[in-house]
Formats: C-alpha cells, sequence, structure tokens
C-alpha cells in the first residue's frame, strides 16, 4: 500500500504516525488527551503537545476503555480491571482471575464493568460492588447522560437498570437474537444494539416500540450520534448510513442519509465531529473520510488507506486534533485545522 | 475473504466426559512446545490444562435471524474468538474443548455464519475423543454421542488396552456407519501422532477431493427411526446444473435439520471444472476447484450423513439430477 504515487492528505503531511505494533482496540478522551487501548495491553496517552506516554498495565489485549472522574478506566483479558491516571499510575479496582473483563463505563465516580453475565458496579460510598446478575454473557453496557440508568445487552435483548431509592431496578426490552453494543440516543428516549446479524435494532424507551435498521452488507461494528436533529451513524456499509431520529418516530419507514461514499469497502468505523454537522468513516482498508451530514455531502480525506481496517477514530477533547488507529497498530496523530 | 495464512487454525475436541480430552489436550500443549496455543475451555470441563493462555467460557448457543430453524452458533466463540484476534502475540492455533455433551454443529456452523471469525480463523477439523469401552452404550443412549461421531473428521478411539479384537471391530463399524469419512485412529492415553490430529485443513472444499469416504455395504434393518447413518451415490453420467441446485437447494431447505454433514464432487455437464461442496445442516459451502485432472474420472459423488436419510428420497432426487 505504500505507493509513491499516493497523494498524502494534509493530515498526513501535518501529522505524526507511529507504528505500535499492536492492534488498537479502543480509545477515549481524558483531560486534554486521547488515551489508547492495545492489543498487547498497553495503555498510550496523545497530547497536543507532548509526546505520547506509554504503560504497560495488563497482560493480553484490553478489551474495553472508557473514561472516569480521575482517569482512565480498562477491561483485560487478563481478568483485570484497572483505573490508569494520565501520569501513569495504575490502580486494580479488581481482578476477575481467568474470566475477561469485556466492557467498562463511567459515570462521575461511579465505575463499572461487565465480566461473563454479571456487571459490576462501583460507587463512591461501596468498596464492594454491587452486582447485576444476566441470562447470559453481556455484549455491551451504556450509561445514560444522567447516571441514573444502565443498559446491558446479551442473548434476547437489552436490560435497562434504573436507580430508583438506592436499589437498581430492572426492564427488559426483548428482541430475538444476540446483542452486541448498546447506547442510548443523546436525548435519553432510544436504545440502539448492534446485533449478530448485519442489523442494528432500537427501542423507544417510553412504550418499548421497537423497530429494526437492516440492509447491511456486513456487520455493524460502531456507531455514534451526530448533529442535531440528532442523526445515527452507522458502520457496516460503503458509506456511513445516517439514520434521522428526530420526530415522534424516529427513522421508523424514512430513509438514511448516506454519506462518506467514496470508500471502495465497508465502513469499520465511526465518529462524529463535535459541534458540526459532519462525521469521520474509517474503513476496512484503512481509508478515513470526512463527510457532511446533508443530501449531497463533500468528502474531505483524512487518511489514504493504509491495508489494514480502521479500528478506532477520536477527536481530542479539545478538538485541535484527530487520532486515527488500525488493526495493525498504526496511529495517524494529526492537526485537525489548518495552522 | 483473506488469504488462508492469515486465519488461525481452529481445532475443536468433542468427546463424551472421561473418554480422555483433557489428556489429548495436554498432550498437544506439551509436545508442541515453542508453538504458541490459545484453548478455550468450559467451566464444568475437566481441569489441570498447562498453558498459560486459557481462556474459560460458557458455551452459549444462539439461533440466527435468518429463517433457519437450524441454524444456531456459538455466541462466545464469536466473542473469544474476535477478542483473540486483537492480541498482539501471535498465535499458531487455537483448541476449543467442548464439553461432554456438546452438539459439535453450532460449532461448524459458527465458522460458516460469522464473517469476522471466517475472515480471521477457520475451523481445522474436528476430533472426537471416544472410550472403546462405553462408545457403543453412549451411542445409543444420547443424540450427542452420535453427533460427535458425525460431524468428526477424526475419530481417537481411546482406551484400546481395555477391549478386545472384535469389540474394536464392532465399535469401528458402528462409527463407520454413521460417518464413512472420519478417520479413526486406534490409541491409549490418547497417544496418537500429533499430525494425525492437527492441521488437517479437513473443512477446506480441496480436501473433499483428497479424502475417500470409507464405503460400507450396511444394512438399514435393525436400524432405530433416529439413528445416524449415512448414504453415498455415484454418478457416471454428467449431471446438470440447474436441476442440481433445484434439488439440493430445495432439499437442504426441507430436510437440512436431519442432514448433519453432506460432501460431494460433482461433474457437471458442459463444465470443465470439478465442483465441490461440504455442507452443515442447511449452510454450505461449494465452489470450482479447477479442471479434472487428465487421468482421473469423472464422476459425481456425494455423501449425506443425517437422521431419517431414507425419508428424503435421496437416490431418486441425485438421479434425476443426470443430464439428458
Amino acid at each position: 500500500m505504500n505507493n509513491e504515487s499516493v497523494i498524502k492528505s494534509r493530515f498526513e503531511e501535518n501529522g505524526k504516525v507511529f507504528e505500535t505494533g499492536a492492534p488498537v482496540t479502543g480509545a477515549v478522551s481524558i483531560e486534554n488527551a486521547v488515551a489508547v487501548g492495545f492489543g498487547d495491553g498497553s495503555i498510550r496517552f496523545f497530547w497536543p503537545d507532548n509526546d505520547p506516554l506509554e504503560v504497560q498495565a495488563h497482560s493480553g489485549a484490553i478489551l474495553s476503555i472508557a473514561s472516569s472522574n480521575d482517569g482512565v478506566i480498562t477491561g483485560g483479558q487478563d481478568g483485570r480491571f484497572l483505573k490508569i491516571s494520565t501520569n501513569a499510575e495504575i490502580e486494580e479496582i479488581y481482578n476477575f482471575g481467568t474470566r475477561w473483563v469485556d466492557n467498562v463505563a463511567a459515570y462521575e465516580s461511579m465505575v463499572l464493568c461487565s465480566s461473563g453475565k454479571n456487571v459490576y458496579i462501583w460507587s463512591d460510598e461501596n468498596d464492594k460492588p454491587k452486582i447485576l446478575e444476566h441470562q447470559s454473557t453481556i455484549g455491551g453496557i451504556a450509561i445514560d447522560q444522567n447516571g441514573r440508568r444502565i443498559a446491558v445487552s446479551c442473548y434476547g435483548g437489552v436490560t435497562l437498570w434504573r436507580l430508583e431509592k438506592n436499589k437498581w431496578k430492572s426492564s427488559k426490552f426483548a428482541w430475538k437474537g444476540s446483542h452486541g453494543k448498546v447506547g442510548f440516543s443523546p436525548d435519553g428516549k432510544y436504545l440502539v444494539t448492534t446485533m449478530q446479524e448485519n442489523e442494528l435494532h432500537a427501542w423507544r424507551i417510553r412504550d418499548k416500540a421497537s423497530f429494526a435498521m437492516s440492509g447491511y452488507p456486513s456487520k455493524v461494528k460502531s456507531f455514534t450520534w451526530a448533529g442535531d436533529n440528532p442523526y445515527l451513524v452507522t458502520a457496516g456499509a460503503k458509506e456511513a448510513i445516517c439514520w434521522p431520529f428526530d420526530g415522534k418516530e424516529g427513522p421508523k419507514g424514512r430513509k438514511p442519509l448516506c454519506i462518506a461514499s467514496g470508500g471502495q469497502q465497508n465502513a469499520t468505523f465511526v465518529e462524529s465531529l463535535p459541534g458540526e454537522k459532519a462525521v469521520f468513516a474509517g474503513f476496512r482498508n484503512g481509508m478515513v473520510l470526512l463527510s457532511e451530514l446533508s443530501e449531497h455531502p463533500n468528502d474531505v480525506l483524512i487518511q489514504n488507506p493504509t491495508g489494514s481496517e480502521v479500528s478506532n477514530i477520536s477527536i481530542s477533547p479539545d478538538r485541535s486534533h484527530i487520532l486515527v488507529g488500525d488493526s495493525k497498530g498504526q496511529i495517524l496523530w494529526s492537526p485537525l485545522w489548518e495552522q | 475473504m483473506e488469504n488462508s495464512s492469515s486465519q488461525v487454525p481452529v481445532t475443536v475436541l468433542t468427546g463424551f466426559l472421561g473418554a480422555g480430552k483433557t489428556t489429548l489436550l495436554n498432550r498437544i500443549l506439551t509436545e508442541q512446545h515453542g508453538r504458541r496455543y490459545a484453548v478455550i475451555v468450559n467451566e464444568f470441563g475437566e481441569q489441570g490444562i498447562d498453558n498459560d493462555l486459557v481462556v474459560d467460557a460458557d458455551e452459549e448457543v444462539f439461533e440466527m435471524n435468518n429463517g433457519c430453524i437450524c441454524c444456531t452458533v456459538r455466541g462466545d466463540l464469536i466473542r473469544i474468538l474476535g477478542g483473540l484476534m486483537k492480541r498482539a502475540d501471535q498465535l499458531d492455533a487455537i483448541i476449543v474443548e467442548t464439553t461432554g455433551l456438546a452438539d459439535p454443529a453450532p460449532v461448524a456452523q459458527t465458522f460458516f455464519v460469522d464473517q469476522d471469525v471466517a475472515d480471521r480463523t477457520k475451523l481445522d477439523a474436528i476430533v472426537t475423543v471416544a472410550d472403546a469401552v462405553h462408545l457403543s452404550t453412549q451411542l445409543g443412549e444420547h443424540h450427542e454421542a452420535e453427533e460427535q461421531i458425525a460431524f468428526a473428521d477424526v475419530v481417537l478411539l481411546n482406551k484400546i488396552d481395555l477391549v478386545d479384537q472384535s469389540q474394536i471391530t464392532g465399535v469401528k463399524d458402528r462409527i463407520r456407519k454413521i460417518n464413512p469419512y472420519t478417520k479413526i485412529i486406534e490409541t491409549n492415553r490418547c497417544a496418537a501422532p500429533l499430525e494425525e490430529i492437527l492441521g488437517l485443513n479437513a473443512f477446506s472444499l480441496d480436501r473433499v477431493l483428497e479424502v475417500e469416504p470409507d464405503f460400507l455395504d450396511s444394512d438399514h434393518d435393525h436400524e432405530h427411526d433416529d439413528d445416524v447413518t449415512s448414504v453415498s451415490f455415484v454418478s457416471n453420467t454428467p449431471l446438470d446444473l440447474e436441476k442440481f441446485e433445484k434439488w439440493f437447494g430445495n432439499l437442504l431447505q426441507t430436510h437440512g435439520q436431519n442432514i448433519l454433514r453432506s460432501k460431494g464432487i460433482l461433474d457437471f455437464k458442459n463444465e470443465k471444472d470439478r465442483y465441490v461442496f461440504q455442507g452443515v445442516h442447511m449452510l454450505m459451502d461449494a465452489s470450482p476447484m479447477g479442471p479434472w485432472p487428465e487421468k482421473s474420472i469423472r464422476n459425481s459423488r456425494v455423501v449425506f450423513i443425517g437422521r431419517k436419510l431414507e425419508t428424503m428420497n435421496l437416490k431418486e432426487g441425485f438421479e434425476s439430477c443426470k443430464s439428458d
């Protein structure tokens, strides 16, 4: 793929490329940095002005990463649930032994993770975790904007847990099949999951009305929200497929916007540009495009194909930099704007 | 599809509790030192596995929403194989140990159905460890035992020092009647040459060409209705592609639940290439495999392993695919 005739994008010209040798498995914003988790168990913090800081945290791959009040939290194949500060201090929150820690999430001082069929919640006052049990291994977890509800996906649907009078009460959102990632819409009214089949599923929480978003040529591995409507932006097709979630019925019976159409392969990761009606789409061949949320979008090339699947795109908290990571461990860290 | 060298081979070990799965596993891990394995075990499995990369799993069988009732996959395998592919260190192979009562079909189907699994890993072989003393009884009592033999690419007939020669012959006949394709290795303490167990590529279509089924003149008089049996047909008349596709598609749709495995090499009229297929229940993989070798006999051969095969009019169906 290192073809001499390839014209570098402005981002490739102005940015730095790091070959880490380990697949990028996740990334998250913390303070003024982007923290990246890798398949060799390391974490790297990327800052706009300094060199990256590497911390060896887990043995085996990092499976999930999230930002909490005072550091990133990570779950690994070594069964450890860790908190890592931006000055490289590591605190072990819990050790699950031979069981993987598949998912982590945080809200203010509350941190949670899933291992096997259980979700474990640590909040301020307790040393011992609160355990929420489920019927099968957990595919994904999400916390809503107020920290009052936790969505947990597994085989057969989503369990929505609400904190009422200091107790977690559950309610089931059923749909046949295996559910992976889960998320709340920004207004907290919808739940969305990716499925084992090439589709997404969504529920309106108020009345549990549910619908499928299907027609994808491959599994949907990534989704995000963008614009004021908002749109649910999804990977899994040759374009970024954006479903409108405004109005009473959301995308039911409506056509999605299809943007970022320059990739020849299926999109594997999508991320919104905060504050703008724009979306980054990363593709299976490593290409990354920035596209507008409109009927006739303009596309901007961020990264030429690298030959490896884009596994993460993150924007620094001050919106000054973009990070692109792939499944072979190449990182592009580049200023987002003309200097 | 990725090229096959970047796909990590996965060997599946099945067999009833006490047959010797863990003994075999530990032999593989100690004798093949220098090679890096990940071992996926069930928490209810036998203990004591000597490897630094052991992953605990629950056998979670998921139904797919694709309108096919027998299409089940192992959800835990999809998650764990996906996770292992995120590691920085290269694995030489992955071994999946199943519980004694596991049905191998969902494991095999996972490699047909999940694109990520199929891109990054390949099912190398299903190896079934059978207890020479108890297999005959187990076959009569448990559907799972029959399925484990029906799906096996290799049967390790273990503990043969505890039975006499006539018992060995009897149990081998029983195995061949269920699965004429399987290779039977007689062992004590699972002491089989590892090259006959690992790196077999048994699920690749090329291998369908190499392995000649061990045909038996089976007499079907004493079978129960739900015994697993096998049938095979040969045609020296070229087949008609359209007729075959129609018949075979319809057959899998209607009877896929009872057809555990199907394999075949096909000679179609006016086609210079050999066609090869193999299937698990309703799922099937097929492709042209290059021209017929010059000196070989062009004919079509198919094998079905399953239950209630006699109700499917297989012979008539196959015959009707012959070109005019």
